[in-house]
């Protein structure tokens, strides 16, 4: 026993040495923290690419960090790391808004500037959301991809995911009004919800498919109702006859818009969402970006709009059969 | 030496060796640490490696008597869960004092304990089956009460300040944790009631013909081990600064790892907790030390935060390494024990 003894006492000296030397980090660069809802989703993976991008613009040391599969307890821990590091800045995207909140409280108290992208936190403890669209921008978007693919007129529905969900509910009434007011002589025929469900959208989209014979589109507003309704546009061989159109990750429905099936999917540009939460932190950092400011200027984005305390990301952006593959998320 | 139970034997220094290694990885996991990431060992991320590793903690500790009694706990993690959202419940909903809510939350830890311990002891159901009945009974109900969705929030910032402030340094949960785990290396290794449970790991028909109450002293462990779980979803929704159903997905194999890893023998009968203490800090080290790598260069290419995906893995290995050790340390002793000429240790 005592020769083990001497040993772990060895050890334990031999350790000494090295308690005090700290990693040195990138000496002058702005640190910046970019957190990630989850890792193994390629719409982040995507949003880290911007951010990466943004970073080598800006000249700055990026970490980017996020759990393997989202779980904000480990969001928090992350956030708690980077304050003891002394980072800069933190861009976030929230898992969960009120547990990171307690954590991006704590940072903003050390002085750290917190941006939000993607997902918000609580408002009060960030000073910018980078958000991806507005409701009324993926509104406007959608109806005008649909009438230019009918060509401005004939019947469509629409397959949402609850008729009780808030923000698709606000899309819809967006879409609806931009119709009525540009497009006239199209026709809403129906609004059904597919329990953000993809057998039932496809369910839904035949009895559709069925009841009204000359339906011309089907929008989606939900992202399993996009593959859903193509399913059954497919089944019913009506492929090209019935548009498809819907918000979704190109991902989820490349077999079906290079068969033809699917016309038209709407998402923002991760990548360009990345890139602005990261340009943002670091103008706020530098005092370039102060509160109640009406517009930011950034690199490649150009002028973006403010409204209140949100940076919006232009308009969303088409997934067609000519650049769906250009894209992996 | 605190570690040794029976002067003597053979096993004892298996014991205190495994131990010694357990404070080797401990040592060259810091090392490791300090030299390849950053910020180590700062006083901010030594808070912080306690800090996010305390629930782990307090459930290892609670697990390590049920060990010994030959159990296991599997429902520990979803009981976490439960007793979060019945703090939720209790404070958001029903206007409850936060400090009130949280002895409730680990009354009702303590009734699903029992409930487990009636299942185990007084039914002598298998504790695999039970405690995987209950793994799901518990988050069931949890995910039952928030329709799975809901969540609570907006505590006040005195109850926050439990899993959020520093004393001096030091974090508010040390001054939980630290009590608990003396209460019950206390319980285990001084009291009668740890020695039977012991008994009853090794042979529990001995110990019911030796007239130990051992329905009762096994229950007992179970119970413990709810109560704590209640005082570890406690501690995390002060932590998180919110209460949802999924709080502690997962942290029972966390604990056992811990337990396993610090030498408790998953047979019941041997082990100690200052073992399962060495377990947890290996484990939350580890944990810890991965993401201060996160970024880092290899041969001056930049890795993307590569450390962190590989803590499942290393912590598979240090598991079977020490588990390897163990196996191996017992082999030699046996060796030395025969070519010393010394009786064979069934004595003990």
């Amino acid at each position: 026993m005592t020769r083990t003894r001497f040993l772990l006492a060895a050890t334990v000296l031999a350790t000494l040495p090295f308690l005090s030397c700290s990693k040195s980090e990138d000496e002058g660069k702005l640190s910046v923290g970019f957190l990630l809802k989850s890792k193994g989703n390629q719409y982040f993976v995507t949003c880290e690419k911007g951010a990466r991008a943004a970073a080598e613009e800006l000249d700055i040391d990026l970490r980017v960090d996020g759990p393997i599969s989202a779980d904000p307890a480990k969001q928090n821990e992350i956030v708690e790391n980077w304050i003891t590091d002394g980072l800069d800045v933190i861009v976030a995207a929230c898992e969960n808004k009120d547990s990171i909140s307690t954590a991006l409280r704590k940072a903003q108290e050390a002085g750290i500037k917190v941006v939000t992208y993607d997902a918000d936190a609580q408002s009060d403890v960030r000073s910018f959301f980078a958000n991806q669209a507005t409701a009324k921008g993926i509104g406007e978007k959608l109806i005008d991809t649909t009438a230019e693919l009918i060509g401005g007129e004939g019947e469509y529905a629409i397959i949402t995911g609850t008729l009780t969900s808030a923000n698709l509910n606000e899309w819809i009434a967006h879409l609806k009004e931009r119709q009525a007011a540009e497009y006239p002589a199209m026709k809403l025929l129906d609004v059904r919800p597919c329990d953000d469900n993809k057998d039932k959208a496809q369910q839904e989209a035949t009895n559709l498919l069925s009841a009204h014979p000359n339906l011309k589109a089907i929008i989606s507003v939900c992202s399993p109702g996009v593959p859903g309704a193509a399913e059954a546009v497919k089944q019913a061989g009506k492929s090209g006859d019935v548009k498809v159109v819907g918000l979704g990750l190109p991902s989820e429905n490349r077999a079906y818009v290079k068969e033809g099936v699917t016309q038209a999917v709407i998402l923002w540009s991760p990548e360009d969402l990345g890139y602005l939460a990261v340009q943002a932190g670091v103008a706020l950092k530098k005092g370039e970006l102060e509160k109640g400011a009406e517009s930011f200027t950034v690199g490649k984005l150009g002028e973006l709009k403010i409204e209140g305390d949100s940076i919006i990301l232009a308009t969303p952006m088409t997934f067609t059969k000519e650049n769906i593959d250009d894209f992996d998320f | 030496m605190p570690f040794g139970m029976m002067k003597g034997t053979w096993w004892k220094i298996d014991l205190a060796q495994h131990e010694v290694v357990l404070l080797l990885v401990i040592v060259v996991e810091i090392l490791l640490f300090q030299i390849l990431g950053r910020n180590f060992l700062t006083g901010g991320n030594v808070s912080n490696v306690f800090r996010h590793s305390v629930e782990i903690g307090l459930l290892a500790l609670a697990m390590t008597p049920v060990v010994l009694s030959g159990g296991i706990d599997l429902s520990v993690g979803s009981m976490v869960g439960l007793c979060a959202v019945v703090f939720g419940i209790l404070v958001k909903s029903l206007g409850f004092d936060p400090w009130v809510a949280a002895a409730l939350a680990i009354g009702c830890g303590a009734a699903g304990g029992w409930l487990n311990g009636v299942l185990v002891a007084g039914f002598k159901l298998p504790p695999l089956i039970v405690t995987l009945g209950t793994f799901s009974l518990f988050r069931g109900l949890a995910e039952a009460l928030t329709k799975g969705s809901e969540s609570y929030s907006g505590f006040s910032e005195s109850f926050l300040a439990l899993g959020n402030s520093e004393i001096a340094g030091i974090p508010i949960q040390a001054l939980v944790f630290l009590p608990i785990a003396f209460l019950i290396w206390f319980l285990v290794h001084r009291t009668t009631y740890g020695r039977s449970l012991r008994v009853i790991g090794f042979a529990e028909e001995g110990a019911v013909y030796a007239g130990l109450p051992v329905k009762r002293n096994v229950g007992a462990a179970y119970m413990m081990a709810g109560a704590v779980a209640g005082l570890a979803a406690v501690i995390l929704v002060a932590r998180l600064g919110e209460a949802r159903a999924n709080a502690g997905t997962g942290y029972e194999l966390l604990a056992i790892t811990a337990v396993v890893l610090g030498g408790v023998s998953i047979f019941g009968g041997t082990g100690n907790v200052a073992g399962t203490l060495l377990g947890w800090i290996a484990l939350a080290i580890l944990n810890n030390g991965l993401t201060r790598i996160s970024d880092y260069e290899i041969f001056g290419e930049k890795v993307s935060s590569v450390a962190r995906e590989l803590s499942g893995l290393l912590t598979g290995l240090l598991l079977l390494t020490a588990l390897a050790m163990g196996i191996f340390t017992k082999m030699l002793a046996v060796r030395r024990a025969r070519k010393q000429a010394l009786p064979n240790p069934t004595s003990s």
